[in-house]
């Protein structure tokens, strides 16, 4: 290949993101704008896909309470797995942050953060000021390096000043919002060691030529994957909260459906947004207003014994997946405006949490979500019993 | 160059080619075809039929990853002092065609690239401190010889159409390029017909927007779809737009019959994963049993895709209602282009068993080199000028530094902040084959602890990035039920529903391993391991496979058989255990007796724990 000269293009986008006219300080205070940047074009509405409510439903839970620890949607291809996760972005609600702050840290975090570096003169939470932002999304592409996920030292002003400033990476811009894996089981493992120690504490630490950076990193990591591509690593597999499974639509008159609806917001995608922004602001208040009531909806100890025992039954490993299953029905219950959450929340949402961490027997032939149901009934048919 | 309207022949590939030119949303066209067929003649005088001025990128196959997506320019940027892009590949091609001759054999990750811009339609650039978005919408052609292996699925699924392959296309177009080359016609004729070719496409360009499609035509569509057993709804989306494309080049306003055929003949039925007359027969038999494994190799493959047992029961329920025009609609364009669909269809189903090979690792030793990234000196091979290049924006500021002082000015200062080391993508390690003893002495014997073996080191060899193939043997011949793959979870259902019953045609599964791992070893798998899981007792000659009535070999036919075969896969450095699945009281020896044939390891199954046979076939 030739030397094209695509020289004169000085990387406008990623200028404004990260703000280069920054000071000669070790970290960029200022951020122009959150991840919001890579809005190109349309995303196909959240509400007009058609079917798939398995994932559907585990993205909207984990809005509501991201500590449920993300999904991994696995299925058949061309199914709108991407398409789905993409079109998340327009339903999510807003949070506060510290004005500008490239790191979206609310006060609390950034006193704590910034108390740390030494030197720092304390400072006081109720000074700063906060402003609203949409949940981030951040797409984190396969071809992504390490310094770019971690954040690494801006050689642009390296090169100019002789300065050391650090250029946060996608954990950064991904802290308290989404970060969303496409083919995530074709991921290189550097990567996923990466993600894996972040995604356990909670934290991003950069240490490298003299600079020393650490930065809360909570997402909520959403992968997606087709299993015939090749699997996930285990531990990788562990770190997702639910797991859910999209399949082929048989049904016609739902494909007709999609056909219909692709095409028309293919022609006009302005039009299309129009036409389904009502639900979308629908969908949206419904999340919002389950987000308010979380804290409100209690649960009886005879459900979390049912719970215990239905993961007992079903020889899990570990306390993640009762843990799972009682996060995420309390978020299940808050989003169909239940204070209170009974089995019947339960049931719907074993099957996202439990199916991946059944203990693979080589010899079981039986899908892990008949299992699974098979135990909810047995465990059910016991409380009644009794 | 010989132009578009000079080819011969390869009809169907021009006629996708001319949809694609209208539609360009169709994503891209997929050419198998075999060597010489002029296949790659066609797909660059492609770009004569787009409007002037149209992209034509030919991708390279040794590709890095920088020059795929972009990313900094480094000489220009030391040179400048800012920081330069450089554009990528795919973005080059933004608005035109990205062409990939020999698609099958690109790098898994330069696929996986290929992939994320389709589904996009622009590239994310998130490397080396940049962080950018460019646009990346482009049509891919690609050509392939389907004997260099098959492209991934995943590709193929944002690809539109995919050509038929046949054999017949190929004669014909090496007969007409001969013609050409021998210049029997005027460049002047040529030209006008290209030009009337353009103005017809650009006229249907704007006759699509113009068309129309009912809702049962996209029912009738979408139906056939369901029949064949097509994977994913993307596919009904391109099947449509590929009907108002073809409407569009006759200046139609309204889809016809016609147009619905060729969409189904060219995105449709390539993706076939069943035949619809294939599964009323299927449906008498006891569901353990079908497909009969025997007859038709390709149907075992089209089961996988289904994750559960509803969703294939329910497709054919829905294809009892496929009303009898879709069914005629249907049969009609499988039979009146392609005389040899069967052949279509099994490389559909090929295509998919392969999905899963991509055992590729990356590391830092051996293979290509992909990347430079930062690591320990110890931990690789140094990358020289990534770590000069690294190392030089830190001069002035290092040359402040007290610690430095005394230093000639000339000299570079390097860190070992610096060091890059260069990262090589190799296929991956091993590959094991397991071969399965289905004949009716394994009754007596322990299958399910011998599928329970199996199992378990499926379940390693994913832990290790290794890959597996499957070859179950019984009746006449072995066959393949697994071609070399990453997917334990596609080997396990094989082995679920295996039936066993019949001969033990040992012979002829060692063949088979043997011509499997021979193909690995042209695709640079270099380990290989068997994994023989047997009675040793072989009792059907190799002759069988082919000539059904082959009389029976004497006993001392087969051993020299046998130890001809295992001698040449010994030389051949392939590696094997035998696990011997007889019980003590029954054995005559000779599950041991093959294992020394082989040079390989010996167990005995109903001593031996699953996680000892795993160990054993990992140590080596």
């Amino acid at each position: 290949m030739t030397q094209t000269e695509t020289a004169a293009k000085k990387r406008p986008a990623a200028k404004a993101k990260t703000g280069s006219d920054v000071p000669a300080t070790q970290e960029p205070k200022k951020a122009a704008k959150p991840a919001g940047k890579k809005k190109s074009g349309l995303a196909f509405p959240f509400t007009a896909i058609v079917g798939q409510e398995e994932m559907k439903l585990s993205l909207i839970l984990n809005i509501i309470d991201p500590r449920i620890g993300g999904v991994l949607v696995m299925g058949h291809r061309g199914t709108g797995k991407s398409t789905t996760v993409r079109a998340l972005a327009e339903v999510l609600p807003f949070i506060d942050r510290v004005k500008d702050d490239i790191y979206n840290r609310t006060p609390e975090q950034y006193v704590e953060y910034e108390d740390m570096k030494k030197g720092a003169k304390s400072v006081d939470p109720a000074t700063l000021k906060t402003e609203k932002i949409p949940v981030p999304v951040v797409d984190l592409p396969l071809g992504a390096t390490e310094d770019r996920v971690c954040g690494t030292i801006d050689i642009e002003q390296a090169l100019t000043s002789g300065v050391k400033a650090f250029e946060p990476g996608l954990l950064a811009q991904a802290n308290r919002g989404f970060l969303y894996i496409d083919e995530v089981n074709l991921l290189d493992d550097h990567l996923v060691d990466v993600l894996l120690d972040v995604a356990a504490s909670g934290k991003n630490v950069v240490e490298r030529e003299g600079i020393s950076i650490r930065h809360p990193a909570r997402f909520v990591l959403v992968g997606s994957g087709n299993p015939e591509e090749g699997e996930l690593r285990p531990q990788l597999l562990d770190r997702f909260g639910l797991h859910a499974r999209i399949i082929t639509i048989l049904d016609v008159a739902k494909r007709v459906d999609i056909v219909k609806r692709r095409r028309e917001f293919d022609e006009d995608p302005d039009a299309f947004m129009k036409k389904y922004s009502r639900e979308q602001q629908k969908l949206q208040k419904k999340i919002e207003q389950a987000k308010a009531l979380l804290p409100q909806v209690t649960m009886d100890d005879s459900v979390l014994t049912d719970i215990a025992r239905l993961c007992m039954n079903l020889g899990i490993d570990g306390h993640r997946g009762e843990l799972t299953i009682t996060r995420t029905a309390h978020a299940h219950a808050a989003f169909m405006g239940d204070k209170e959450v009974t089995m019947k929340h339960v049931r719907d949402i074993a099957g996202l949490c439990l199916r991946h961490r059944l203990r693979k027997d080589p010899l079981e032939t039986l899908d892990a979500g008949e299992k699974i149901d098979r135990e909810i009934a047995k465990v059910l048919g016991e409380a009644e019993a009794v | 160059m010989i132009a578009f309207t000079d080819i011969v022949g390869m009809d169907l590939a021009k006629q996708a080619l001319m949809l694609l030119a209208v539609d360009p949303a169709l994503g891209g066209v997929v050419i198998p075809s075999a060597v010489g067929s002029g296949k790659s003649t066609l797909a660059r005088a492609f770009a004569d039929i787009l409007p002037e001025g149209t992209p034509f990128v030919e991708l390279p196959l040794n590709v890095t990853e920088d020059r795929l997506i972009g990313g900094v320019d480094l000489e220009a940027t030391l040179a400048s002092g800012v920081r330069v892009v450089q554009h990528g590949v795919l973005t080059k091609a933004h608005g035109g065609v990205l062409y990939v001759d020999s698609l099958s054999l690109l790098d898994s990750s330069a696929v996986s690239h290929i992939m994320d811009a389709m589904s996009r339609g622009e590239v994310l650039v998130e490397r080396e401190g940049l962080s950018e978005v460019h646009p990346a919408k482009f049509m891919l052609v690609g050509t392939y010889d389907p004997s260099d292996g098959e492209v991934r699925m995943g590709l193929l699924d944002r690809i539109g159409i995919i050509v038929p392959f046949t054999a017949q296309n190929d004669f014909r177009a090496r007969k007409k390029i001969v013609t050409t080359v021998l210049g029997t016609r005027d460049s002047e004729d040529t030209e006008d017909e290209l030009r009337m070719l353009r103005g017809l496409i650009g006229a249907a360009r704007e006759q699509l927007r113009h068309v129309s499609i009912t809702s049962e035509q996209v029912q009738a569509l979408i139906q056939t779809a369901l029949s064949l057993g097509v994977e994913g709804n993307r596919v009904d989306i391109f099947t449509v737009r590929a009907a108002l494309a073809s409407a569009a080049l006759a200046q139609r306003t309204d889809v016809e019959e016609e147009d619905m055929k060729l969409a189904i003949k060219l995105i449709l039925i390539p993706r076939a994963t069943r035949m619809p007359e294939r599964e009323a027969e299927a449906d008498e038999m006891p569901p353990q049993e079908e497909p009969p494994p025997q007859e038709e190799p390709e149907a075992e493959d089209e089961e996988a895709p289904a994750d559960t047992p509803d969703s294939d029961a329910e497709a054919d329920e829905e294809q009892k209602d496929t009303p009898d025009m879709i069914e005629e609609l249907m049969m009609d364009a499988i039979e009146t282009e392609l005389p040899d669909n069967i052949l279509n269809i099994s490389l559909a189903s090929k295509k998919k068993a392969k999905s899963g090979s991509r055992g590729e690792a990356l590391n830092n030793r051996r293979g290509r080199f992909v990347r430079a990234q930062p690591g320990e000196m110890k931990s690789g091979k140094v990358a020289l000028i990534p770590t000069l290049i690294s190392a030089a924006p830190w001069q002035e500021t290092r040359r402040r530094d007290k610690k430095m002082a005394g230093r000639p000015k000339t000299a570079l200062i390097i860190s070992k902040d610096d060091v890059k080391i260069k990262r090589f993508r190799d296929k991956s390690g091993t590959l094991f084959i397991f071969m399965v003893d289905a004949s009716g002495s394994m009754a007596l014997n322990r299958m399910r602890q011998a599928k329970g073996a199996v199992a378990s080191l499926l379940q390693n060899a994913y832990v290790h990035r290794d890959q597996v193939a499957l070859i179950s043997f019984r009746g006449k011949q072995a066959q393949v039920l697994l071609p070399p793959s990453q997917s334990v979870d596609r080997a396990k259902r094989e082995l679920d529903v295996l039936p066993t019953g019949g001969g033990t045609p040992l012979a002829s599964a060692l063949y088979l391993g043997w011509e499997t791992a021979k193909q690995a070893r042209t695709k640079g798998i270099s380990q290989i391991m068997f994994v023989l899981i047997t009675d040793g007792r072989g009792n059907i000659g190799l002759q069988a496979a082919f000539d059904p009535d082959a009389v029976k070999p004497s006993k001392e036919d087969l051993e020299k058989e046998i130890e001809a075969l295992s001698g040449s896969i010994c030389a051949d450095g392939i590696a094997a255990i035998v696990v011997d699945t007889q019980m003590n009281y029954l054995s005559r020896g000779e599950a041991p007796k093959l294992a020394q044939k082989l040079g390989g390891r010996y167990f005995y199954l109903p001593n031996a724990k699953a996680e000892q046979i795993v160990e054993a076939a990992l140590s080596f």
